[in-house]
């Protein structure tokens, strides 16, 4: 395998936004996901978690309220007033409409998906008809005093429960009309100066709405009469979401202070048919508020603003289990943020509204097997690039070379020549890109810097050739017929002729760029074939299978073929074709080998996965020349010392 | 040295029917005072005291005139209708000039305004569906129509109605300044109400260095809190210090040179 020197990065700034809002779809076992920057992401959670798509931030959308409607359809309404839908297929934003009403606070769809209600900062809420292309508004209802913060539909689609400042109402849908005006008792502490916030309402078929507010309560209420029927002062802080499993038996919430509660629907007595909620179990993986939940048929889903998702399944729920029942933390973006330029060592960094190039460091000195090595030139900052405008960087890239740099916002495409003279670094934008490049959804350079290759969001490739100063358009592959998926994923061959694309329905195309053409799995395939039908037969060792994050990047050796490089957040593997594949019985994860051992065990123990763990968590890992490696890493204590405070937690003896 | 009319013309017309002549002959014998220099005093009716006396020693003893009741009283009503009349004069002449400016008011607005053909098309334009474009294109449209309307229309230019599509031109999309500044300043009001709720006054937030220190100091071997050194304290002090040192040495370098 070979012995590397490793460059180990930790100036990558990066902090994750919050997350805000969480919206689980059951028909597809889809999770959507919007961030305190107006990022929307979407995970699969049928496969291994993965976030599969994601929508661009923009600074003036805030969102605060997240919904699917029937269809697959996914609607966000946030404080800029908007109601914007969200086109799966083609990755853009639909259309936005405006409300009305100024910001928007809270959303709902109907059991029956095809009505939408909006709550709005003047204290009105709106009903609107969901049309199979746009939603049209239907009425207003009564309006209230204070702002809607939190709305939910009864199953049968006649009332709904609208929480407010200190009260919460019900309304009837056919009149429009208030029928029950609850209000909240605001004592928090001992206190009841501050006014009490309900943060969530969840309205049950049995005519029971649950609500949850600032002063840590979980209250149930009675819809007809109006009555408070049971109070649980369940924290010392906020409690912010909650969210209600559909057969009605549980519900899950989560507080300020990081712990996340499950409620279920108990019987009295073991053989009594009377059944009461009760509060089950605490989990506490959170630090910071949880301002988001979801309840899926087998799992809790939580996240906040210390900027993990974190998903646990419920033992009594899961069918099989397996190692895929364990407690999923998801902190890292599945997509790349950076990009490396091999010939002069730099490395692009991706931020919401910036870029940072960096050259690494160097040194000269030498050392044995995990030794720690002084560098004798530092890491140097050569460049911080602002985009203009409020929306934010979708994709960029370096080009191997180091000479080019191209990033692409939703509206535009950026690209700029760098030249180098003496350790200085000059910048020239390259200006009048073609209409056709307005948004890219990846960016990648040929491994000789002469090619562009752009995917955008329509569906079709792009590819351009870099001259001197300019560029020219060499040709576009269009999109297969009827299909306008959008391409997620690039990857470019080293002798430059094969180019893969994968796009959002998990197909993968391969283009020839010498002859222009279009192949399907053909290249990889035939050179995967005889080596991935041992691997069929044989099944993947079961430690590798257990892997809980997916694998974010993958590259090759140029010179040894045989070997491919493959990380994820939390190890890096080498995979040598060449030799045997391990068994079950084999240690999946070697340590250093040890030198005393004869070499026949040596052998027999060798098998083509080496994995390594020493670097965590990785975000980046990258082969740069034939002795080098460089590996960004960023601990999970810098992004924690980046975020808002926290609610303070009195421990006896502090 | 000016001495004031006597209270003579100061009384109404109406009041005067009876002494008609006296008042006229007081008038006619205070301007005589005046002319033999009368110092001026506070009481008028010194004044009128000594005139008479000077009055009736300068003329003989002449019956006063005649004065009928009718043709006083004739003389009263003209000057009370004079007086009207000076009144009703100037109404109308007020009420002309307001005229005037309200008008050159109008002439002015309307110079400033867009020319009317637009206007019409803008008002006629049907639903007044706001939609709003994506920021770039906003500022595009906002400068072709502009260029569009450059009648002096400079200061015109944030009060644009909005429409949906202007005619067959739907090259550009005008918007209403004044309705982005409302909107923007009810986000932020939005925003301030959140980040008041959960990190005012009143909430039990403390910062993130001490809730990771939390677990150093119950560990059986206390440790340092996560963030112990505070870089920032005493910025001033330290670089007042640096200065300083920088200009002792420069003067240490000149004496051990010399």
């Amino acid at each position: 395998m070979g012995e590397f020197k490793v460059h180990r990065v930790r100036f990558f700034n990066y902090v994750p936004s919050g997350i805000r809002c969480v919206a689980y779809n059951n028909q597809s076992n889809r999770l959507a996901v919007s961030r305190t920057d107006g990022t929307v992401e979407i995970y699969n959670l049928s496969a291994n978690y993965f976030q599969e798509k994601f929508f661009p931030g923009h600074e003036s959308r805030a969102t605060e309220a997240l919904c699917w409607a029937k269809g697959q359809r996914l609607f966000s309404g946030g404080l800029n007033g908007e109601i914007i839908e969200y086109d799966l297929q083609a990755l853009n934003i639909k259309y936005a409409m405006d409300a009305f009403g100024g910001p928007i606070w809270s959303m709902a769809v109907s059991s029956c998906g095809s009505q939408l209600l909006v709550g709005c900062e003047d204290g009105s809420v709106k009903l609107f008809q969901i049309t199979p292309d746009k939603i049209q508004f239907e009425r207003n209802f009564d309006r209230q005093k204070s702002r809607i913060l939190s709305l939910s539909w009864h199953p049968s689609g006649t009332h709904i429960a609208a929480g407010s400042i200190d009260y919460i109402s019900v309304f009837d849908v056919k009149s429009g009309s208030a029928v029950h005006k609850m209000l909240v008792d605001r004592q928090y502490m001992g206190v009841s100066k501050r006014k009490c916030i309900i943060w969530g309402v969840a309205f049950l078929s049995d005519g029971t709405v649950i609500s949850v507010d600032s002063a840590g309560k979980v209250q149930f209420w009675d819809s007809a009469t109006g009555t408070l029927v049971k109070n649980h002062l369940i924290a010392n802080a906020d409690v912010q979401s909650i969210a209600v499993s559909d057969q009605e038996d549980s519900f899950v919430v989560g507080t300020a202070e990081g712990t996340v509660f499950h409620f279920q629907l108990v019987s009295v007595t073991s053989n009594s048919s009377e059944k009461q909620w009760v509060r089950t179990k605490p989990f506490q993986h959170h630090t910071h508020d949880v301002r988001a939940v979801a309840h899926s048929p087998t799992a809790l889903i939580s996240g906040g603003t210390d900027t993990h998702l974190v998903i646990r399944p419920l033992m009594e729920k899961v069918e099989v289990k397996n190692y895929d029942a364990a407690l999923r933390k998801i902190t890292f973006p599945h997509r790349r943020l950076i990009s490396c330029s091999k010939k002069r060592h730099l490395l692009l960094f991706q931020f919401a509204h910036h870029l940072e190039l960096w050259r690494l460091g160097s040194t000269v000195a030498t050392g044995k097997n995990g030794d720690t090595l002084p560098l004798s030139k530092d890491a140097d900052h050569l460049l911080h690039l602002k985009t203009k405008g409020p929306e934010n960087i979708i994709c960029s890239c370096i080009s191997p070379c180091g000479s080019w740099i191209a990033y692409s916002t939703t509206s535009r495409f950026f690209l700029y020549r760098l030249n180098y003279e003496h350790d200085n670094i000059s910048l020239q934008r390259v200006s009048k890109m073609p209409a056709f490049l307005r948004s890219a959804l990846q960016i990648l350079f040929s491994e000789d810097s002469t090619k562009l290759f752009v995917a955008s969001n329509q569906g079709s490739l792009h590819i351009i050739r870099l001259l001197e100063g300019s560029f020219k358009h060499l040709h576009t592959f269009q999109p297969q017929s009827g299909t306008v998926e959008s391409m997620c994923l690039l990857a470019v061959s080293p002798d430059g002729n094969w180019l893969a694309a994968s796009g959002t329905s998990a197909g993968v195309h391969v283009y020839n760029i010498k002859h222009l053409k279009v192949f399907e799995y053909s290249i990889p395939d035939k050179q995967y074939t005889e080596w991935s039908r041992t691997i069929q037969k044989q099944g993947f060792h079961y430690l590798w299978l257990q892997r809980d994050t997916p694998i974010t990047h993958i590259s090759f050796h140029p010179k040894r073929p045989m070997h491919i490089l493959l990380h994820d957040a939390y190890m890096f593997c080498i995979i040598d074709k060449s030799l045997p594949l391990p068994n079950d019985k084999t240690l999946l994860y070697n340590p250093l080998p040890p030198t005393n051992e004869s070499d026949v065990i040596r052998r027999r123990t060798a098998h083509a996965f080496k994995i390594s763990k020493i670097y965590k968590p990785l975000l980046f890992m990258d082969l740069l020349d034939e002795r080098t490696l460089v590996a960004v890493e960023r601990p999970l204590d810098d992004i924690i010392a980046q975020l808002p405070p926290p609610i303070k937690k009195k421990k006896f003896g502090t | 040295m000016v001495q004031l009319r006597p209270r003579a013309s100061r009384v109404p017309p109406s009041a005067m029917v009876d002494e008609g002549q006296p008042a006229s002959e007081e008038e006619e014998e205070a301007e005589h005072g005046l002319l033999l220099g009368q110092p001026s005093s506070g009481a008028a009716a010194e004044p009128l005291e000594e005139d008479d006396e000077e009055g009736d020693d300068e003329f003989d003893d002449e019956a006063p005139e005649e004065l009928t009741f009718a043709s006083a009283q004739a003389e009263a009503r003209e000057e009370e209708r004079r007086v009207r009349e000076s009144v009703r004069r100037d109404k109308t002449l007020l009420k002309e000039k307001r005229k005037r400016r309200e008008e050159l008011f109008i002439e002015q607005k309307k110079r400033k305004l867009l020319p009317d053909n637009i206007l019409e098309k803008l008002t006629t334009a049907g639903q007044t569906n706001i939609k709003k474009s994506s920021g770039k294109l906003k500022e595009a449209n906002l400068q072709k129509e502009n260029e569009d309307c450059d009648k002096g229309s400079d200061s015109k230019k944030a009060k644009v109605q909005k429409v949906q599509s202007v005619g067959q031109n739907k090259s550009y999309l005008a918007l209403r300044l004044k309705d982005q500044d409302l909107r923007d300043s009810r986000q932020q009001a939005a925003k301030a109400f959140i980040q008041n709720s959960l990190y005012g006054p009143g909430t039990n937030r403390t910062t993130v260095n001490k809730f990771l220190s939390l677990e150093n100091k119950r560990l059986p071997v206390k440790k340092a809190a996560a963030q112990f050194l505070n870089n920032a304290w005493g910025t001033q002090k330290k670089q007042n210090a640096k200065r300083f040192k920088r200009r002792w040495m420069v003067r240490k370098m000149k004496t051990s040179k010399k």
